[in-house]
């Protein structure tokens, strides 16, 4: 079995390598993409797109349907991830570790012990996670909401500085990831659960897709978001501006809500149990 | 102004280089910790101090004041989360088992009360 994964990617790898030599060279003025393509985005994409920033232009509108495969990729990969690693039958753990938050004893429960009620005075703390980590968890408490208004300033102003969907959207997700970093997984699982992470995953991508769809309904090409001039109340170009926004919005959604998924099926092993 | 900001940019490329060179030469995990936290820090904040008062002697206005002030929040925001960053690697360290370096081989870690 190995042998032939073994051959598999031998034989896809050289004719990868065998279509590189059909290329033109590394920067070659002569070639098609600087003769046609380049010089219409540099000289035409303000005036057609009002997007001051060219790589969200070239990006989100004149390639959109590349990006929105993109972002397909990613949800894809946050459901491999959940195909591969969750257990979803509920399995008991070896052992629990719960602390006394009054007095800070720890209780250690064996397989099949009596567990404490949920009540207020009890906490499950990870089994190889014991200490308080006060710093640790003032800290992130702390740097929070400034990454998630970072991130959306990120996400939002991807037409005129850097930034976009995919960067605000890890910058987001990280955001959540660090909750459950310095806190506990079950704790944020309790925030925003597997499911949400799973619904807005997808809600992104049909975002962007619906966009597309609506633009073809409206009469245009697919992803031509000339069309939502009508819907929008601009102009043709503006409204372009503005589509563009719309499926970074899509992106961004999807991307952070893929990553804080990913993040809970690795660290746990796809038990959501104990995390890192 | 720009002798001061030169000033500032070398001793802060010397924090660096020591951070760097304390890095390698280090004996074990929790002493390079110590210069990758603390040297960095301090150096990166001299970095942003001469590009604050970089762009703020360019032409002294309103616009150039904030970018200064934002490029010293990237120093606060660093200030903040290096030494919380550094912390926890070296819990994680200490709940690894990890036993910090000794030069006589005799202490042994466990014996500190940890």
């Amino acid at each position: 079995m190995r042998i032939i994964g073994l051959l598999i990617v031998i034989a896809f790898g050289s004719l990868l390598r065998y279509g590189v030599f059909f290329f033109p060279e590394w920067g070659d003025p002569a070639s098609p993409p600087s003769l046609h393509v380049s010089p219409h985005y540099i000289e035409e994409a303000i005036a057609e797109t009002a997007v001051p920033n060219l790589v969200t232009a070239v990006l989100a509108d004149y390639r959109g349907y590349d990006t929105m495969f993109e972002t397909t990729v990613i949800f894809a990969a946050g459901l491999a991830c959940f195909m591969l690693l969750r257990v979803l039958q509920r399995q008991v753990p070896e052992c629990r570790l719960y602390r006394h938050i009054p007095t800070g004893i720890t209780l250690r429960i064996e397989k099949g012990g009596k567990l404490p009620t949920e009540s207020g005075s009890f906490e499950r703390i990870d089994s190889n996670w014991v200490p308080h980590d006060l710093i640790i968890k003032s800290t992130s408490r702390f740097i929070t909401p400034f990454l998630q208004i970072f991130a959306l300033y990120v996400i939002a102003h991807g037409h005129h500085s850097p930034g976009g969907g995919f960067q605000g959207g890890v910058i987001l997700g990280a955001a959540v990831i660090m909750y459950a970093i310095s806190y506990d997984l079950r704790r944020s699982i309790q925030r925003i659960g597997e499911q949400a992470t799973a619904v807005l995953g997808s809600a992104g991508v049909l975002i962007y897709a619906g966009t597309g769809a609506l633009c073809m309904v409206l009469g245009a090409a697919f992803l031509d978001y000339g069309a939502l001039a009508g819907l929008l109340g601009v102009d043709p170009v503006m409204a372009r501006s503005h589509g563009m926004l719309i499926v970074e919005i899509g992106v961004g959604i999807a991307v952070s809500a893929v990553m804080v998924w990913i993040y809970y099926n690795l660290s746990s092993a796809g038990r959501h149990d104990e995390g890192l | 102004m720009n002798i001061l900001v030169g000033f500032l940019l070398v001793i802060g490329l010397f924090f660096f280089t020591g951070g760097a060179v304390g890095i390698l030469r280090m004996p074990d995990f929790y002493t390079r910790l110590h210069p990758a936290g603390k040297l960095d820090t301090m150096g990166q904040l001299m970095a942003m101090g001469a590009m604050a008062l970089y762009v703020v002697g360019l032409d002294l206005s309103l616009a150039s004041v904030l970018t200064g002030l934002k490029i010293l929040l990237i120093s606060v925001l660093v200030f903040i989360t290096s030494p919380t960053a550094t912390h926890a690697i070296v819990d994680a360290g200490v709940r690894a088992g990890m036993e910090p370096w000794t030069k006589s081989e005799t202490e042994d870690f466990r014996d500190l009360g940890a």
